[in-house]
């Protein structure tokens, strides 16, 4: 144990003497979690709160439809409706003009007569209704059935984004749906008088008969809402904790460039004391870097008028999936800088690998949108049961116990790494043999 | 110069991966206790490769050495505590002072407290060093590295020092505050196993020497008896020349 933490202040020396190094180290991952987050936010934004996806709306329909559409359009808060270009009404020429260029990603054009012809196709079908109703036994078929279909244009810029294209589309669609039941409603009535001339039916808007109610399935009652911020800053604050694999290679491989490593090979010390004493302090250096993170996100973010990280109450847990995630970033590092012979080498591999094992943990794209093979592979992906914990804790509401099987992969990915570095470093000495 | 033995090398061997060229080629050698043993030879001869093997870096393809005693493959972690060694490579962190150096590789001998202190203390007095002990070894000069990297191998008293030419590149006044240390070091018990290309220096400091040449000993014995023995050679350099030719070595 002396030896360790001899090695330990050996390693917190050299640590602290590159002021520069240290700054970095710390203020990097910061900065990457509050620039990351803040795009994603503006991102997602863009379909999810009130983001007013710019839309131009030209309604040569003139009546209820097109008026009722551009109503229901702007109720949504999801639309900003662009009607005129610099105080000139748009033309249909000019929306399909504007997105060819890719000046606005979606225009909408209800054509001339729109609501008339859907009217007479309404009128048809209410009518030819009534007529089986009253007189059952008899086949109606009415010349006057229109024959023309009810067109909406709708243009998207190939570039605009499905979730866009799909908001768009599912809210017109509703809308249509909303309007086309009232005209029912209406057209009914109408002939519903025609027979019975005091015949009243209450038409009101279209109200919702099904509601559909948001449960957590923990059964929490004061859940955290998901917001972006729960999603970002845990997944861009491991992908940053795991970078620390950059500066320990460095640290490793330097060591041996100097020729103290040399040195340590004839001396009564063994490998995993050495590389423990490394991991020792690189583990306070990625737990303050992380602390800084979660902090970003709780104070730092709301100032972009973001929503702040909320990071509930099992602190126990946090701290805990904190070190296990960091001895899972460190052992990878320290078996890295170990098998690699170069700086190049190293920085290369530890990087790449690590944007790797994000993307297939599902840090960036989750892993339920994943196809049965990848989701598969997710699950060997460190990255991936690291943030499979911090979503437990900051959105599931989970408790230590919860996230134990995380905690005990990401330890025995640590036990394995580090101890292949040992056996390789025995097996292999630094120098050529 | 005979007596008891501290190490014995019998029939080593040494080939790297992937050469069938012998780095050493059946090396038998006895080294006696309190020597100072002087490996010569021209560049890629196999002084360091042996120096290596002796103290533990990496395994001999062949051979048995024992030093004091222990074998070097089952023993390994044993002689470690028993050998100092100084490699050619200045073995220190630079960004830590001198004394942080000297500290930590103490406290990886196990060596703390006051004992430590009087340790460092004391050699960093006996090399001029004590004015520079809070510098970092980045700021020291090499000649100034390359004795406070003697010291860092001799903190914890060694039976066996391997130094692998520890006087190379450095002014002569370090050079010579290196070599009048280690015939007092000789002279308190320890036994010094060298490698240099300084023939002069050599002949001057070594009870024996031994002139290596494509992995094999061509000539060994006590450097003043080998001149006189072959008096058609002026010196130990001219004999070496002779031996070992005077075609450039990479």
């Amino acid at each position: 144990m002396f030896k360790f933490f001899a090695a330990f202040r050996k390693e917190w020396l050299i640590l602290i003497r590159d002021p520069a190094g240290l700054i970095v180290l710390f203020l990097m991952p910061t900065v990457m979690v509050v620039v990351l987050s803040m795009m994603q936010e503006f991102g997602w934004s863009t379909v999810s709160k009130e983001p007013h996806i710019p839309v131009i709306f030209v309604n040569e329909d003139r009546d209820s439809l097109g008026v009722k559409f551009q109503h229901g359009l702007t109720e949504t808060k999801l639309f900003d409706l662009i009607l005129d270009l610099n105080g000139v009404p748009v033309t249909k020429e000019t929306a399909r003009q504007q997105v060819l260029e890719g000046s606005y990603q979606i225009a909408v054009v209800i054509p001339e007569h729109t609501t008339e012809r859907l009217r007479k196709k309404i009128r048809f079908l209410v009518s030819q209704t009534m007529a089986n109703l009253m007189m059952p036994d008899q086949q109606f078929q009415s010349a006057n059935q229109p024959k023309d279909s009810i067109e909406v244009l709708i243009y998207f810029d190939p570039a605009v984004r499905n979730y866009f294209r799909n908001a768009f589309l599912s809210a017109t669609k509703e809308f249509n749906a909303r309007i086309e039941s009232r005209m029912i409603f209406e057209t009914f009535q109408e002939e519903l008088r025609k027979l019975f001339p005091n015949f009243t039916m209450p038409i009101t808007e279209y109200t919702q008969s099904v509601f559909f109610t948001e449960i957590f399935p923990s059964g929490v009652k004061e859940e955290l809402l998901p917001s972006t911020t729960q999603h970002n800053v845990p997944s861009w604050a491991i992908f940053a904790m795991f970078f620390i694999v950059i500066p320990l290679t460095s640290s490793i491989l330097k060591e041996r460039e100097e020729g103290s490593l040399i040195r340590l090979m004839t001396i009564p010390v063994s490998y995993m004391t050495v590389f423990m004493a490394k991991v020792g302090v690189y583990l306070l250096v990625c737990f303050v870097q992380f602390m800084l993170m979660l902090l970003a996100g709780i104070y730092l973010l709301p100032l972009f008028n973001m929503p702040a990280l909320e990071v509930g109450t099992h602190y126990f847990a946090i701290v805990t999936l904190v070190i296990m995630s960091s001895l899972a970033a460190l052992g990878y590092g320290i078996l890295i800088g170990t098998v690699s012979k170069t700086h190049q080498q190293a920085a290369a591999f530890g990087a790449v690998s690590i944007v790797i094992l994000a993307a297939m943990g599902g840090l960036w794209v989750p892993v339920y949108l994943m196809g049965n093979v990848m989701r598969h592979i997710a699950t060997f992906s460190p990255l991936n049961w690291a943030h499979a914990g911090f979503l437990d804790l900051f959105l599931r509401g989970s408790t230590f116990l919860d996230i134990i099987p995380e905690l005990l992969k990401l330890f025995a990915f640590f036990a394995v790494t580090i101890s292949a570095a040992a056996i390789y470093r025995t097996i292999k000495p630094p120098i050529s043999s | 110069m005979e007596g008891e033995s501290i190490i014995a090398i019998r029939d080593l061997t040494k080939y790297y991966k992937g050469s069938d060229i012998p780095a050493i080629d059946h090396i038998s050698l006895e080294i006696f206790r309190n020597e100072i043993f002087g490996l010569l030879g021209p560049n890629g001869a196999g002084k360091t490769t042996t120096i290596s093997i002796l103290s533990g870096l990496f395994p001999p393809t062949g051979g048995e050495v024992t030093i004091d005693g222990l074998d070097i493959r089952h023993d390994h972690d044993r002689i470690k505590y028993i050998i100092g060694v100084v490699p050619q490579e200045l073995a220190l962190y630079p960004t830590l002072t001198g004394l942080e150096n000297l500290q930590f590789f103490g406290n990886m001998y196990g060596l703390k407290g006051k004992e430590l202190a009087k340790r460092i203390d004391e050699s960093l007095g006996r090399f001029g060093l004590e004015k520079y002990a809070r510098k970092k070894i980045a700021h020291y000069s090499g000649g100034m590295k390359r004795r406070i990297n003697l010291i860092a191998g001799l903190l914890h008293k060694p039976k066996v020092l391997f130094l692998d030419e520890p006087t190379v590149g450095i002014d002569v006044q370090s050079r010579n505050v290196i070599l009048e240390f280690l015939h007092e070091l000789q002279e308190t018990g320890t036994t010094i196993i060298y490698t240099s290309h300084y023939m002069e220096e050599a002949e001057k400091l070594c009870t024996r020497v031994a002139i290596i040449d494509t992995g094999k000993i061509i000539a060994i014995g006590n450097p003043k008896k080998l001149v006189e023995e072959n008096p058609e050679f002026k010196n130990l350099e001219t004999m070496f020349l002779q031996l070992t030719g005077k075609g450039l070595r990479d």
